[in-house]
């Protein structure tokens, strides 16, 4: 597969991921365009041993996991009300509610979840974060429920 | 708005975004590489011009004892291996494989935090060591001329200070540079185990 039919495949897929871990427009978009940089130099040493997909988002959750390191940049979530909410206009109410709740979940569900929600096989969810296939199930399930439980308090 | 459907659905509501221009993505690729390679340069031109400027002074200055070379080639050595071990070789040991699953990369920063805390110690150990040796050798010189008094004097004044570094300086360093590790350490940790939960 060559460099520009990946890009233009999966850039979507990995912003919204990345943009699930930050919840932070350009911030999202820093670590995806980090993630195609990494790709982009790696590409010429990928052997096909996972499906391509698994190996772009599993660049692309360490890409998002490395962003610890740089505690610095304060979460949107963590600003005051006025400079959080200066733009992505055009976005859903209730696509943002979701991405606010998504940013409250601890890190790795929330790298769990976006995969899930990017309709990522289970099984490939459980080769890019490294746990087993039933644990992924477990988790899934109890963030859904978490999930599920702040939106009902949000529409009543 | 609580079934699993609802939640893919609306996450497939979202308008894509715009696709960045490849060029702006690999302009970004450049510039990341040109701002390493920038930094690596700067850091070499302060270690040759450290080392460059202390043999040139000392050197200059005196050269009736071979105590006073060695000295200063103690010094200079420690300040060299002090700035070479903390900016240019530790990050090439700390390299990092993106290509892992999360768990086994969070193993990986956590386990570059914990040698990053240990060569941290061990440098400044190291940097004391050499300092303390090349003062005490630059010094012979000094203290020779002196009448015995005063270099007595002179001496104790010295190692009060080393002392002082040793006892107070050093420790308090290492705990400057261990704590923000430490906290990271500690975070990594924190994000690890909420794979094991």
């Amino acid at each position: 597969m060559v460099f520009d039919d990946i890009y233009k495949t999966y850039w979507n897929k990995v912003f919204r991921i990345c943009m699930g871990y930050v919840n932070d427009h350009d911030w999202a978009k820093d670590i995806a365009q980090e993630t195609f940089v990494t790709v982009w130099q790696q590409l010429p040493k990928f052997r096909n041993e996972s499906a391509i997909g698994t190996w772009i988002f599993r660049i692309a959750s360490n890409q998002c996991l490395r962003q610890i390191e740089r505690q610095n940049r304060m979460p949107r979530s963590e600003m005051p009300e006025q400079i959080a909410d200066h733009k992505e206009p055009d976005k859903e109410p209730q696509m943002q509610f979701l991405y606010k709740c998504i940013a409250e979940l601890p890190e790795t569900d929330r790298l769990i979840i976006s995969l899930e929600l990017e309709d990522v096989k289970q099984a490939e969810i459980a080769k890019i974060v490294g746990l087993s296939e039933t644990n992924i199930r477990v988790k899934v399930h109890r963030i859904k429920e978490r999930l599920a439980k702040k939106f009902e308090n949000y529409e009543h | 708005m609580s079934t699993e459907m609802d939640f893919k659905a609306l996450w497939n509501k979202q308008a894509p975004t715009n696709i960045p221009d490849t060029k702006e993505l690999l302009a970004k690729a450049g510039k990341l590489k040109k701002a390493a390679r920038n930094k690596l340069i700067g850091l070499n031109l302060v270690l040759i011009s450290t080392v460059a400027f202390i043999t040139y002074i000392g050197f200059n200055i005196d050269n009736e004892h071979i105590t006073t070379k060695i000295g200063i080639v103690l010094i200079a050595i420690a300040i060299v291996s002090y700035l070479a071990a903390s900016n240019q070789i530790m990050p090439l040991l700390f390299k990092t494989n993106l290509q892992t699953s999360s768990q086994e990369y969070l193993n990986q920063l956590i386990r570059i935090k914990r040698k990053h805390e240990f060569l941290n110690k061990v440098m400044i150990n190291i940097y004391f060591v050499l300092l303390a040796a090349g003062m005490f050798l630059y010094m012979l010189q000094f203290a020779i001329r002196m009448s015995v008094f005063w270099a007595i004097f002179w001496y104790v004044v010295t190692f009060a200070w080393i002392a002082f570094s040793w006892f107070y300086l050093r420790p308090r360093g290492i705990k400057k540079k261990q704590k923000p590790l430490n906290e990271m350490i500690a975070r990594l940790e924190e994000v690890n185990g909420q794979l094991n939960s």
